[in-house]
Formats: C-alpha cells, sequence, structure tokens
C-alpha cells in the first residue's frame, strides 16, 4: 500500500521550511539586537519575516487537497485528547494566526521589542510543538517505515535546514535590493550581519547535514534488521524502486548544504563578491529544497502496512 | 465494557467461496474496490526431493475471512482526528459521516484494511456488523450467508469460552496492537504471525 500524495508532500515540508524559517529568523533577530540594536536589526529580518505568511497560507491551503470531504474540516479538531492529526491540525492553525499577528506587530512596530520579543518567542516555541506533533502523526505502530525515531530526527532536520538556508537567501536577496535602491541604512552593518548570519546558517548547515548522513543509513539498518514483511517491503521501495530518487536526494543534500555552503562561507564575507554569495546562497536553498521534496516523497513512497 | 461483540471464523471448515463477501457487498451496497468483508487466501510449500531421488510437494493453503474487528482497543477510533470513528457501547466501531473528512488516517493505520474509503461520497466506511439486522434479532449478512457455517458472530466472552482465545494467525497482524475481538479456530496448516512459509496471494482482493 502506497500513499502518493502531493498535497501531504507540500503540506509537511512546506509548513517545516516555514517553522524553521521563524526560528532561525528569530535567533539571528536576537544576536543582532544585542550588537546593533534592535533598527539595524529589524532592517533585513522584516522583509524575511513577512515572506514567511504566504508560504505558511499555501501550505494550510493545499491540505484541503487531501480531503475527501473538505466541508467538514472544522470537525478535524475535534479529537485533541487523543489523536496526533487533530494536534497538528490545531498546532498548525494556532500557528498560522499567532505567526501572522507576531508579523503585524514586527512590521507595523506595535508595542515595545520586550513584547514583541515574548510573542515570537511564543510562536517559534509552537512551532516547533507543531513539528513534534507532526512526526508523532507518523508514529504508528503499524507501518514499520514511519514508527521510527528516524521520523522525529529528519522533520527537525528538514525544519532547521530548509529554515536556515530560505533564511540566507532572503537575507542575501533583501540586501541586494535595499542597496540597489540605495535605501539600506548604514551598508556596513548592514553588511556585517549578512556575513555573520551566512556564516552561522553554513555552520548548522554543515552540522545538520552530518547529523543526517548518520541518521539514514542507521534507519535504514534498524528497518531491515526488524525483518517484517512490511519492513523489507519499505526498504526494497526505498532503494530498489526509489534508488535513483535517493540517490539523487542525497547527491542534492550533499552539494546544496555541503559544497554550495563551504563556498558560501569563503564568499561571505567578501562584499565585492554578494553576487556571488547570492547565487551560492540560492543554489544551496533549491538544491536542498528539491532534496528534502524528493526525501519526503520516498517517506510516503515507502509507507507499507502490516497486516492486510 | 462486558458483553462486547465479536466474530467467530472456523478455518477449518471454509472453503474460500467467498460468499460472506459477496453477501456484504450487496447488503450494504458497497461500490468496487470497497470490501468490508474479505477472504485472504495464504498459499505456499515446495518441492522436497526424497533420499530415493523422489520428489513430493508440500503445497498448503487456508483462507481467513476477515472484516472489521470491532477491537477493544480500535486504533482507527484513537487516531481519528474527528470523533466520526467511534465505538458504541456494544463494541461495535462505526464512522459517523456527517463528521468524516476523508483524511483517510485511519486506512493507513488499521492493521486488519477495515476502515475503506468511499469516492463517491468522500468519506470512510466500514463494517457496522449489520447493526440494524441485529435490531431485528436477525444476524449479520456474512454470517448468514456462510454455506459452511464457518462464520458466527457473539459476545465475545461466549465466543472465547467455547472456542478459545486465538486471534492471530498469518497473515493477520499481531492481536496485541488492537485487541481484535475475534476468535479463530486456525486451519491445520496454519501459520504463525510473520511466517515467511507463505504468502498472501491475493493482495488486490485484500
Amino acid at each position: 500500500m502506497q500513499a502518493n500524495e502531493w498535497s501531504l508532500i507540500i503540506f509537511t515540508t512546506v509548513m517545516q521550511m516555514a517553522v524553521g524559517s521563524f526560528v532561525i529568523l528569530g535567533g539571528v533577530h536576537f544576536f543582532a539586537t544585542r550588537r546593533y540594536g534592535d533598527q539595524a536589526a529589524d532592517a533585513l529580518s522584516d522583509r524575511a519575516l513577512l515572506a514567511i505568511g504566504p508560504v505558511v497560507i499555501l501550505a494550510m491551503l493545499v491540505t484541503f487537497l487531501h480531503l475527501g470531504n473538505p466541508l467538514n474540516a472544522p470537525q478535524a479538531i475535534s479529537n485533541l485528547g487523543s489523536s496526533w492529526l487533530s494536534r497538528e491540525v490545531a498546532l498548525a492553525v494556532v500557528f498560522t494566526i499567532g505567526g501572522a499577528i507576531f508579523a503585524l506587530m514586527q512590521w507595523r512596530k506595535i508595542s515595545t521589542l520586550t513584547v514583541r520579543s515574548t510573542v515570537g518567542l511564543v510562536v517559534a516555541a509552537i512551532g516547533l510543538l507543531l513539528v513534534w506533533a507532526m512526526a508523532q502523526v507518523y508514529l504508528l505502530p503499524t507501518v514499520p517505515a514511519w514508527n521510527s525515531p528516524a521520523t522525529i530526527v529528519t522533520f527537525f532536520i528538514t525544519t532547521l535546514l530548509l529554515g536556515s538556508l530560505a533564511v540566507g537567501s532572503a537575507f542575501v536577496i533583501t540586501y541586494q535590493y535595499l542597496r540597489s535602491k540605495g535605501t539600506l541604512p548604514n551598508t556596513d552593518t548592514q553588511f556585517d550581519i549578512l556575513s555573520t548570519t551566512l556564516r552561522w546558517i553554513v555552520l548548522i548547515s554543515l552540522v545538520l547535514l552530518g547529523i543526517q548522513f548518520v541518521v539514514i543509513p542507521l534507519y535504514l539498518a534498524n528497518l531491515a534488521e526488524q525483518g517484517s514483511e512490511a519492513a523489507l517491503a519499505s526498504i526494497s521501495l526505498i532503494l530498489d524502486e526509489g534508488g535513483a530518487l535517493f540517490a539523487l536526494r542525497l547527491i542534492l543534500l550533499f552539494v546544496g548544504a555541503g559544497i554550495f555552503s563551504i563556498f558560501m562561507y569563503r564568499t561571505a564575507t567578501s562584499e565585492n563578491r554578494t553576487h556571488i554569495t547570492g547565487y551560492l546562497a540560492f543554489s544551496a536553498f533549491a538544491f536542498v529544497l528539491i532534496s528534502e521534496i524528493l526525501g519526503r516523497f520516498l517517506f510516503y513512497e515507502s509507507m507499507m502496512r502490516i497486516g492486510l | 465494557m462486558a458483553n462486547k461483540l465479536g466474530f467467530y471464523f472456523n478455518a477449518t471448515v471454509c472453503t474460500g467461496c467467498k460468499a460472506c463477501q459477496v453477501a456484504c457487498k450487496d447488503k450494504s451496497d458497497l461500490p468496487v474496490g470497497v470490501n468490508w468483508r474479505r477472504v485472504a487466501e495464504y498459499t505456499g510449500g515446495e518441492w522436497v526431493t526424497n533420499p530415493d531421488g523422489t520428489c513430493e510437494q508440500n503445497v498448503f493453503a487456508y483462507y481467513t475471512s476477515i472484516a472489521c474487528n470491532h477491537c477493544t482497543n480500535p486504533i482507527c477510533v484513537e487516531v481519528c482526528p474527528t470523533q466520526a470513528m467511534h465505538q458504541r457501547e456494544d463494541g461495535i466501531v462505526m464512522v459517523e459521516e456527517s463528521k468524516c473528512i476523508g483524511c483517510r488516517y485511519c486506512e493507513w493505520a488499521c492493521p486488519y484494511g477495515a476502515p475503506q474509503f468511499n469516492e463517491e461520497v468522500g468519506v470512510m466506511t466500514k463494517c457496522n456488523f449489520c447493526h440494524d439486522y441485529l435490531d431485528e434479532g436477525k444476524s449479520p449478512a456474512c454470517v448468514a450467508a456462510c454455506p459452511s457455517r464457518a462464520l458466527f458472530f457473539g459476545e465475545i466472552d461466549e465466543l472465547r469460552a467455547e472456542h478459545g482465545e486465538i486471534a492471530e494467525i498469518a497473515p493477520l497482524p499481531p492481536a496485541d496492537i488492537t485487541e481484535p475481538n475475534l476468535v479463530i479456530q486456525p486451519h491445520h496448516n496454519a501459520k504463525s504471525i510473520g511466517s515467511t512459509s507463505g504468502k498472501l496471494i491475493n493482495p488486490e482482493e485484500v
């Protein structure tokens, strides 16, 4: 049995990217504020923050395509007591609304920095809880390929990796755009924020890449060890039928999060090479995004249930 | 909750005629692809060479008629985000179609393939134990249709007292996941769950 569900692939990947972007952006903003003050920190991050909005709304809308009876959709939060799917839906709605409120406050500079930071922190925590709930949905005792700690770890890697690289791309694009328009306040400071952010994003990406490349073989070995008919069929779906896609996913991940990142680490500090940094940041993001979508496709493809 | 309903299936007399499956389909007017009761065909065997050079086969085959087992611990009810999937006092697990969003999550979770998606109406459907027949004092359609008297229903405690407690044989899943209200009289060739000596040969039917 296979669950080839494009709406779920898009929803889970894109929503995780949105949560990751929100969390990483929060971290970047926190450190930039401490060093340069909140006005300087806002210049690049406010636009990046607003970009998350449409992404989340797209992800939420796509989920309706998954439903056989979308008119009943509000019923989906009726079983919070025992259904992780219910909890996932509820947390996704709360994250969307909370994120919108935070973005509005940040955009219009409503209330004080402390209040805004607190709201942002709460929304980020809800986002991370959402990713946790998303993973729990798939920990079904009847589906060996999903019922693994690797599902949780991989969902969080997707979250932080795509989030980091999306923020990196958004920062470079915003920096170049504002500089070309001549509206960038204090270019030196902004470049400092940009290059420091990019260098940290590279380091985070390399660590996550390392973890992912340890988790994948451990996961496959563990699945093989279980030896049940469903587990072995899942491995075959990943390595045999999906073998080419699986290889492509690993290569794209390695090139995007590894090689492009390392080059970006070198070019990030040189102001007259920002356009190259931009290409690298965007390529790294695009490669990893495609890799993650392929990975999620294989995740759903590998669904084999025990029993009948 | 005592007095839960369950099915008893006697594999030693089942001929695999699938009258139960057809009666179920007819009674509930199920569309193509939706079969609340199904008959799994499990077969295996090989050729064995004797010391004198002759060959013998040890082929086996047996049938397992399976619908919803109206489990004590129904995973479909647990995971359903809407509470459309619910369990009545008498143990019957049913879908409240006016609440179902058709997300098919119960279909992923149930190891017996009991909840099935009806494309025409966009919601999940499943065996309802012919509760309307029960109210009229009749047997469920599948039980009434069986020409071999391989299929019975009743209060699970009584079924277990009379026929034992076996609820897992290949190709069924382990019973401890959902605690099915099912009693099986195994075929003399029955293999234990997880056995690799045979295989399900009609996967497209179940």
